[in-house]
């Protein structure tokens, strides 16, 4: 599989039965990804996989040795660092423990549709759980970060 | 002087929100130390049971198990001092489903739960108390030595059905309210580990100093051989006051001599973790033509499950708050707690609040209907003032109440405005409506509690200051709200200051996060702290904020860098009826924070689905000090409410929980979120830093009865019963 753009080669068999969010949490260090109910309904372990928002907790890692997978840590290296600098400015954060998750559905739909509206937002976030915001400042962070992809790209051009 | 606020008023990302993005951030349950073992509970299944044995050889035997501790491994098998606080795990019998039977730690997640498996349990079912009716039953089974009544407080301020007998409208009604799960997202647990004799313990509390004495008694161990390191922790809402689990991870490092972990499922939390007391409410209440108050009579009843946790102190909290944000002569409450072997509850956001807000709010939207009064109006009319007597206690109320004004300003709002022509645009098969209430909720403990909160500030040599406050946060970015604070009375960059709370070994022991004391006590503290460094500073010509580095230099050298103070809730001008001898039994505030609400919803007539498209809330919280946290904590406090109103429930049957995940529990996603307009009105609260109150419970609670009277203009029927799911609203329907 490649993790956050670096290539892991042989996966020990033994783990190819284990949770994809445990192999990321105890055999990568990578915490970012988060558990809320073990049964894919709050989306707080949810990662890129090929593309696709999909919660972590569901996937075993025998089911992706071949996958793209990108986690929380990896979004800045992935163009998304106005995404993640737009959750602090609009502080859209209270306990975080939901964000990660909430990032990566962001940044899934972000790399699909570049400029979404509040429709395609609330459809991309539809399947993640958070109890402290009202979910509210996730559109305009949403909207900041793909103006200022945008912005970028314009410049770059 | 007044000081330039630089800080204070400006919207401010939370200190952790960098490191929350990135997920660097480490919660409590992200922790995996070196040699960590993994530890799991054994629950009952069943609600009322007495222990005939438990056989743990085989546990004990499986390898990679390292401990299996059932109630006579624990030094002291008590959660508090009394009876009723219940024991650490089960000792003769079993009380509900979920309660917590044995422990044990392993190698591995997987070989913990094989452990458990192989436990053999003897169990005799007995009688299930499934209703606070069933527990009040003369022939019910006692769930404790004291009986099956966990607490009851009652009060009069003269005779009620005198006081209505000229009413022109005299209501009499009940309302129901249901049991509600936190679901802060981070389930419970953390990480506990001894070293030097010390155990120190990772893991989630709204009150780290509770916490830690709790586990001194289970240990039986001295005080400052705890450690609690609270956060960070993935949100709270109350179900971290009552939660066992510091004692549990304590008790599994101790036998263990080895960190251990636990991190409890969803179903875990759902089956065993505290709720919001579901409560049976009812109310009399008259009114005169004009719809002015002449008296109201409250009876509560509420079920807080088969241990005490806060039962009877949020019965006290809905006895205050029993007579609503309103001013009338004659009030009476009476409120009982009982014991059941439902589902344990404890504190939750609101505090008992919502319950009895329910039914006066409820009443006063059908009042306005019967006599044919603007609802808002009516409020505005009955509101309480600043400085007037409470209705039930006839204390005095601070002078920065704005109840009124907060009304006022809902009233103007478009939404409120045009709720004609917005009802008149519905298509069939839906319905429209537009509903108000408003509520108001104390800040702090209360009169009489001896309510404190500390905190220690050290200058260093480099200018730099570090302040130790609490209470601690679990997601309302308290650090953030006391360098503000700390910032505009030092008058030094926020840069310069660190500010660390939840930690028992620094942090300076300042109550709980609870009862919407954060930024008033925690921020008076910190204020008054910072006031003495300025002072100090002052008296000695150090010129603290141009030259910061000699100023501290010269202060440790004087050995003067480290202040500390402690700010103590203060009590109410006018205690009114209130004995003396009993103050801290009534609680009385003298500060209240407010808020109005104006819902829209739409309704569907042949499906009962229920949409809240817009809300208004308006919040009298005195000062901002994070302008942006504070309507953030709005806005999520609306949804917890909201959710209440609409689809929450924590269902049982005799006993037996069928809500049992986050298949079955639902409570609000992004699609069942309304745009929300939150606004402030201009108050200043004189005893809170720099004018402002609490303000994070009380948004929660006109949200239900607000969508309530919203239905009701939209169908014509008034819900007394919550949540609002669509089966009920057919219902409704039918009524109608």
């Amino acid at each position: 599989m490649r993790l956050n753009g670096i290539e892991i080669d042989n996966v020990p068999a033994e783990l190819h039965g284990m949770r994809l969010l445990d192999y990321l949490r105890t055999e990568r260090g990578l915490t970012g990804a988060k558990e809320g109910c073990g049964m894919g309904e709050c989306g707080s372990c949810t990662v890129v996989i090929d593309g696709a928002a999909v919660t972590s907790c569901l996937v075993l890692v025998g089911q992706v040795l071949d996958a793209e997978i990108r986690t929380v840590e990896g979004l800045a290296d992935a163009g998304h660092g106005p995404l993640q600098r737009a959750f602090v400015a609009r502080q859209a954060v209270q306990c975080g423990y939901c964000i990660p998750g909430v990032l990566n559905s962001c940044a899934a739909l972000l790399d699909r549709v570049p400029d979404p509206d509040d429709e395609q937002i609330r459809t991309a976030l539809d399947g993640n759980l958070c109890r402290c915001t009202a979910y509210n400042r996730f559109y305009d962070a949403v909207h900041d970060a793909a103006c200022e992809r945008r912005t970028d790209q314009a410049g770059q051009a | 002087m007044t000081i330039p606020q630089t800080w204070v008023g400006r919207s401010r990302p939370s200190v952790d929100a960098g490191e929350i993005v990135t997920g660097a951030l480490e919660y409590v349950t992200d922790r995996f130390p070196d040699g960590v073992l993994h530890g799991a509970v054994l629950r009952s299944a069943v609600p009322h049971a007495r222990i005939d044995r438990i056989d743990v050889t085989a546990a004990r035997s499986l390898p990679g198990v390292h401990c299996v501790l059932v109630a006579d491994d624990v030094p002291v098998n008590a959660l508090g001092p009394r009876e009723v606080d219940g024991p650490v795990l089960a000792e003769t019998c079993v009380r509900q489903v979920g309660e917590a039977i044995a422990l044990v730690a392993a190698d591995d997640e997987d070989t913990a739960r094989r452990a458990l498996a192989t436990i053999e349990l003897e169990l005799a079912p007995l009688p299930v108390v499934d209703s606070p009716t069933a527990a009040a039953a003369p022939d019910a089974p006692q769930l404790h030595p004291t009986g099956n009544v966990s607490g009851r407080i009652s009060f009069s301020s003269g005779d009620v059905e005198q006081a209505i007998a000229p009413a022109v409208l005299v209501l009499r009604r009940n309302v129901t309210t249901p049991s509600q799960e936190h679901v802060a997202i981070d389930t419970p647990g953390g990480v506990a580990a001894v070293e030097d004799g010390v155990v120190t313990i990772w893991c989630g509390s709204q009150n780290p100093g509770l916490h830690q004495r709790k586990v001194a008694r289970a240990l039986e161990i001295d005080i400052a051989d705890v450690r609690m390191i609270a956060n960070p922790v993935g949100g709270a809402f109350g179900s971290r006051n009552d939660d066992p689990m510091p004692v549990y991870l304590a008790l599994l490092a101790r036998a263990t001599g080895r960190p251990v972990r636990v991190h409890m499922t969803r179903e875990e939390t759902m089956a065993a973790g505290a709720k919001r007391h579901p409560f049976w409410t009812s109310i009399a209440i008259g009114f005169d033509a004009t719809g002015r108050i002449l008296g109201s009579s409250v009876r509560a009843v509420a079920d807080t499950g088969p241990v005490i946790t806060s039962g009877p102190n949020v019965m006290k909290t809905s006895g205050e708050m029993s007579t609503g944000p309103y001013r009338f002569p004659v009030a009476s409450f009476d409120g009982t707690v009982y014991y059941t072997n439902n589902a344990n509850a404890g504190a939750f956001r609101g505090y008992g609040v919502p319950q009895v807000a329910f039914a006066i709010e409820n009443a006063v939207t059908e009042a306005a209907h019967t006599l044919g009064l603007d609802p808002m109006q009516m409020r505005i009319d009955n509101a309480l003032r600043g400085g007037e007597p409470h209705s039930l206690y006839r204390h005095r109320v601070t002078d920065s109440l704005a109840v009124r004004a907060t009304l006022e300003q809902a009233a103007v709002h478009p939404l409120w405005t045009d709720r004609v022509s917005w009802q008149a645009q519905a298509a069939w098969p839906w319905r429209r409506g537009t509903g108000v209430a408003t509520a108001i909720k104390g800040v702090g403990m209360g009169s009489g509690t001896g309510d404190a909160a500390r905190a220690r500030l050290e200058i260093d040599g480099d200018g730099h200051v570090t302040i130790w406050a609490g209470p601690n946060h679990t997601g309302q970015s308290i650090q953030t709200t006391y360098g503000q604070v700390a910032a505009d009375v030092l008058q030094i960059p926020i840069e310069q200051i660190d500010v660390r709370v939840g930690d028992t070994g620094v942090v300076p022991e300042s109550g709980p996060t609870a009862a919407s004391r954060s930024t008033y006590a925690g921020g008076n503290a910190v204020r008054m702290v910072c006031d003495e460094l300025v002072r100090r500073c002052s008296e000695l010509e150090l010129p603290l904020q141009l030259d910061p580095e000699g100023t501290g230099t010269k202060l440790v050298e004087l050995g003067e860098a480290t202040y500390e103070q402690t700010f103590v809730l203060p009590d109410t001008d006018d205690i009114g009826l209130v004995p003396p001898e009993d103050l801290a039994k009534y609680g009385p505030h003298r500060v209240y924070g407010a808020c109005t609400q104006a819902v829209r919803v739409e309704l569907n007539t042949l499906t009962g689905e229920l949409r809240v498209p817009e809300l208004l809330c308006v919040v009298d919280c005195g000062t901002a000090i994070n302008p942006a946290a504070m309507i953030g904590q709005a806005e999520g406090g609306i949804l917890q409410g909201l959710g209440l109103a609409i689809m929450e429930e924590h269902r049982l049957e005799g006993g037996v929980p069928v809500t049992t995940s986050l298949e079955n529990y639902l409570i609000p996603t992004i699609s069942d979120t309304p745009v929300m307009h939150v606004e402030m009105v201009d108050s200043t609260e004189d005893s809170g830093p720099f004018g402002a109150k609490g303000m994070s419970e009380v948004v929660v609670v006109p949200t239900p009865p607000a969508v309530a009277a919203a239905v009701m203009d939209a169908v014509g029927v008034l819900p007394q019963t919550l949540p609002l799911t669509p089966e009920r609203v057919l219902s409704l329907l039918e009524e109608a």
